[in-house]
C-alpha cells in the first residue's frame, strides 16, 4: 500500500468521525463487549481508531484526572448506539503512525486542561498520564507471545512507568516523607507487578484452560471405553449369531444397559432404587428365556429387605410367565401409594385356572407365595385359561 | 376409509421399513414422508393427511418443531410420536406440545397399526410406560382446590392408567372393569387432554424432580 492511499485511508477514517448526524455517531460508536472495565466505552473507541484499549482507557485516565474526562465518559456512554464485540472491528492495516498521531491528540488535550488550571498539579497529571501510557503498552494485546516486538514494548512500557513514578516522585513533597528504602522496595514491586502482571495472568488462564482441555478428555476417553464395552462388543456378537431371538435378546439387554447409563444416573448416589432393582431382574429373565420384559415403576422408593422380597419374589413370577405362559411379552408395573407396594406380573399368555395348580409347580408356591407371606405381604393369581395371567404381590412399606 | 399417513423420520431404512409394514395393509395410504423439519413441515401442510408419524429425535428441532410448526395453520391432523428413546422428558415433551400418543420403535408392526389406527379414529394411544409417567406425574398429590376441573385424575382415569400400565389391552380393560371399550377410550382421552393442558405446578415439580426441565 502506497503512502498516499494509506493517508486516504486515514482521512475516511478522520471524515467518519467528524460525523454532524446524530444516529450516524451513535451507530459508529459502540460499547465492546468483550473489551470492557466499566462500560466497554474505552474498548469500543480503542477498537474503532484501531488502537488498543489500553490506550484509550490511558487517555480516559489522564483526560480523568484533569476533571475533563469525568464528563465526556458518561457522555460518550450516553451517545454510544448499542454494543458489539470489538475483537472484529480491530484492523490489522492501523499502523504506528496513527497510534502516535493518537497519542500526540490525548498529549496535547491534556496539556490544554492542565493549563487551563484544574486540580491538580501539571507534573503530577504527567506523571501519572506517562505511568498510564506505560501500563497501556505493557498490557497491549499481544502480550505472552514472545516476540521481539512485544519484549521491546514490554521494555518501553516499563522504562515509561519508572520514569513517570521518578516524575511523581520527585513532584510530591508527601512521599519524599516515607523512608527511602521503603520507598524504594514500594516502587520496585509496584513496577514489577505492572509488567509481569499480564504475562502471570495469561499464564494462570492458560493453566485453567489446559485443566479443562483434561477433563474433557478423560470424560470422552470414558465413554470411549464403556461404548466399547457394551456397544461394540454386543454387536461383534451378535454378528456371531445366527439365532434370531438370540440377537434380539442381547440387543434388547444392551439397549436397556445403555439407557440406564445415559439416564440411569440422574437419581443422585442414592443406592439402589426399586426400578433399578426390578430393571435388572428384567434383565435376568429376559437372557434367560428370550422373552421381553418390560418393567412400569410408579413411584420409585429405595431397597429394603421387604422390598427386595418383592423383587425376588416378581422374579419368580416373571420367569414362570416367561417359561410357561408362552405369551411374547411379561410387563411388570409396580407402584407405590398410600404405604403399600404393589407389583403386578402380567402376560398375555395361555392362563391356567389358579384353583387347579399342579402342586409341583413349586417355583410359585414357594417363591411367590411363601416369600411374600414371610414378609408380611400377600400375592394372588388373577388368571383364567386363554385369557393370560397375572400375579398381583402387594407389600405394606412399614411391618403392621 | 382409509387414513393417510405421513412419515417423518430421519433414518431411511426405518422408514422403508414403516413403509412396507403399512403397504401391506388396505386401511393405511401412505401420503408421502420427510427425513428433515423443514421438509416435513412443508409436505405435510401441502398434502394435509389425517396422522403424522413423528419421530422424536432429528436434526433440526426435531419432532417438537414439526407438531409445533404444523398446528400452527393445521389444528386437526394428528400425531402419534415415534422413538427410540422412552426417556421421560420425550415422552411428556411430545404429549405436551399435541402428540396424541407416544410409541418406542420396538412396537410391532401390528402394534404400530393399531395405534395409527386408534389415533386417527381421534383416540389416544397409551402404551404402559406412558400410563406409568402420567401415573406417575399425576401421584399422590393432594385436591387442588383453584383448577380441580382441569388438573385432577378422577379415580376411573386412575384406575385406567393402572391396567394399561399393567400391560393390558383396552379391550382386556374394558372387561376387567365392566365397561365398554368406547368408555376406556374416553377416559385415556380426557387424560391425554388433562396432561397437555395442565399447567399444574406438580406436573411442573414432577418434571423438576426428575431434571426434565
Amino acid at each position: 500500500m502506497s503512502a498516499r492511499t494509506r493517508c486516504d485511508t486515514i482521512a475516511t477514517k478522520m471524515n467518519t468521525v467528524q460525523v454532524n448526524n446524530w444516529s450516524e455517531l451513535r451507530s459508529w460508536l459502540t460499547r465492546s463487549t468483550d473489551d470492557r472495565v466499566f462500560t466497554g466505552v474505552a474498548g469500543g473507541i480503542g477498537a474503532r481508531l484501531g488502537v488498543g484499549s489500553g490506550y484509550a482507557r490511558a487517555g480516559f485516565f489522564g483526560l480523568g484526572l484533569t476533571g475533563f474526562g469525568l464528563v465526556i465518559y458518561p457522555l460518550l456512554f450516553a451517545l454510544s448506539g448499542g454494543t458489539a464485540p470489538s475483537t472484529d472491528l480491530v484492523g490489522d492495516e492501523i499502523d504506528r503512525r496513527q497510534r502516535l498521531g493518537l497519542t500526540f491528540m490525548f498529549v496535547g488535550a491534556m496539556v490544554a486542561f492542565a493549563s487551563g488550571g484544574t486540580w491538580l498539579d501539571g507534573p503530577t497529571i504527567g506523571a501519572l498520564t506517562l505511568i498510564a501510557f506505560g501500563i497501556a503498552a505493557v498490557w497491549d494485546r499481544g502480550i505472552g507471545v514472545a516476540t521481539d516486538q512485544s519484549r521491546i514494548r514490554i521494555i518501553i512500557g516499563a522504562v515509561v512507568i519508572v520514569a513517570g513514578m521518578a516524575v511523581l516522585l520527585g513532584s510530591t513533597d508527601r512521599l519524599t516523607g516515607l523512608g527511602p528504602v521503603v520507598l524504594a522496595v514500594g516502587i520496585t514491586m509496584a513496577g514489577l507487578i505492572l509488567v509481569f502482571g499480564p504475562w502471570a495472568l495469561r499464564l494462570a488462564g492458560d493453566l485453567g484452560e489446559e485443566r479443562r482441555d483434561r477433563i474433557r478428555s478423560e470424560e470422552r476417553a470414558e465413554m470411549a471405553a464403556h461404548l466399547h464395552d457394551s456397544v461394540l462388543q454386543t454387536f461383534a456378537m451378535i454378528q456371531r449369531t445366527d439365532d434370531p431371538k438370540k440377537m434380539t435378546t442381547l440387543a434388547r439387554s444392551q439397549e436397556r444397559e445403555l439407557r440406564s447409563w445415559l439416564y440411569g444416573a440422574r437419581g443422585g448416589d442414592q443406592g439402589q432404587m426399586l426400578s433399578d432393582a426390578l430393571e435388572d431382574m428384567a434383565d435376568r429373565v429376559e437372557q434367560a428365556h428370550d422373552v421381553p420384559v418390560d418393567v412400569v415403576v410408579v413411584n420409585d422408593l429405595p431397597m429394603s429387605p421387604r422390598i427386595e422380597a418383592v423383587v425376588a419374589a416378581g422374579g419368580e413370577a416373571a420367569t414362570n410367565a416367561a417359561r410357561h405362559s408362552g405369551s411374547a411379552k411379561v410387563s411388570v408395573y409396580a407402584e407405590v401409594h398410600d404405604g403399600v407396594l404393589e407389583v403386578f406380573v402380567s402376560d398375555q399368555g395361555t392362563g391356567f385356572n389358579p384353583a387347579a395348580l399342579p402342586p409341583d409347580r413349586h417355583g410359585l408356591r414357594q417363591s411367590v407365595f411363601g416369600r411374600m407371606h414371610r414378609h408380611g405381604g400377600t400375592a394372588e393369581i388373577l388368571s383364567e385359561p386363554g385369557e393370560g395371567t397375572e400375579i398381583h404381590l402387594t407389600m405394606p412399606l412399614e411391618p403392621s | 376409509m382409509t387414513v393417510r399417513v405421513f412419515l417423518v423420520d430421519d433414518h431411511e431404512l426405518f422408514l422403508s421399513g414403516v413403509r412396507g409394514e403399512l403397504a401391506d395393509r388396505d386401511r393405511f395410504d401412505v401420503a408421502g414422508w420427510a427425513t428433515d423439519v423443514d421438509d416435513a413441515v412443508a409436505a405435510i401442510r401441502r398434502l394435509v393427511p389425517d396422522i403424522v408419524l413423528v419421530d422424536v429425535h432429528m436434526p433440526g428441532g426435531g419432532g417438537l418443531s414439526v407438531i409445533r410448526n404444523v398446528t400452527e395453520t393445521h389444528p386437526d391432523i394428528r400425531f402419534l410420536a415415534l422413538s427410540v428413546s422412552d426417556a421421560p422428558e420425550d415422552v411428556i415433551a411430545m404429549i405436551r406440545a399435541g402428540a396424541r400418543g407416544y410409541v418406542t420403535k420396538t412396537i410391532a408392526g401390528d402394534e404400530l397399526a393399531d395405534a395409527l389406527a386408534r389415533t386417527a379414529d381421534g383416540d389416544a394411544v397409551f402404551s404402559p410406560r406412558l400410563a406409568g409417567f402420567v401415573l406417575d406425574a399425576f401421584a399422590g398429590t393432594l385436591p387442588q382446590p383453584d383448577d380441580p376441573e382441569l388438573d385432577q385424575l378422577t379415580p376411573r382415569e386412575r384406575e385406567v392408567l393402572r391396567q394399561i400400565a399393567r400391560g393390558h389391552t383396552y379391550k382386556q380393560v374394558a372387561r376387567r372393569l365392566s365397561i365398554s371399550v368406547k368408555t376406556v377410550e374416553t377416559h385415556v382421552s380426557a387424560v391425554l387432554r388433562k396432561l397437555q393442558l395442565s399447567s399444574r405446578h406438580e406436573l411442573a415439580r414432577w418434571a423438576t424432580d426428575r431434571r426434565i426441565v
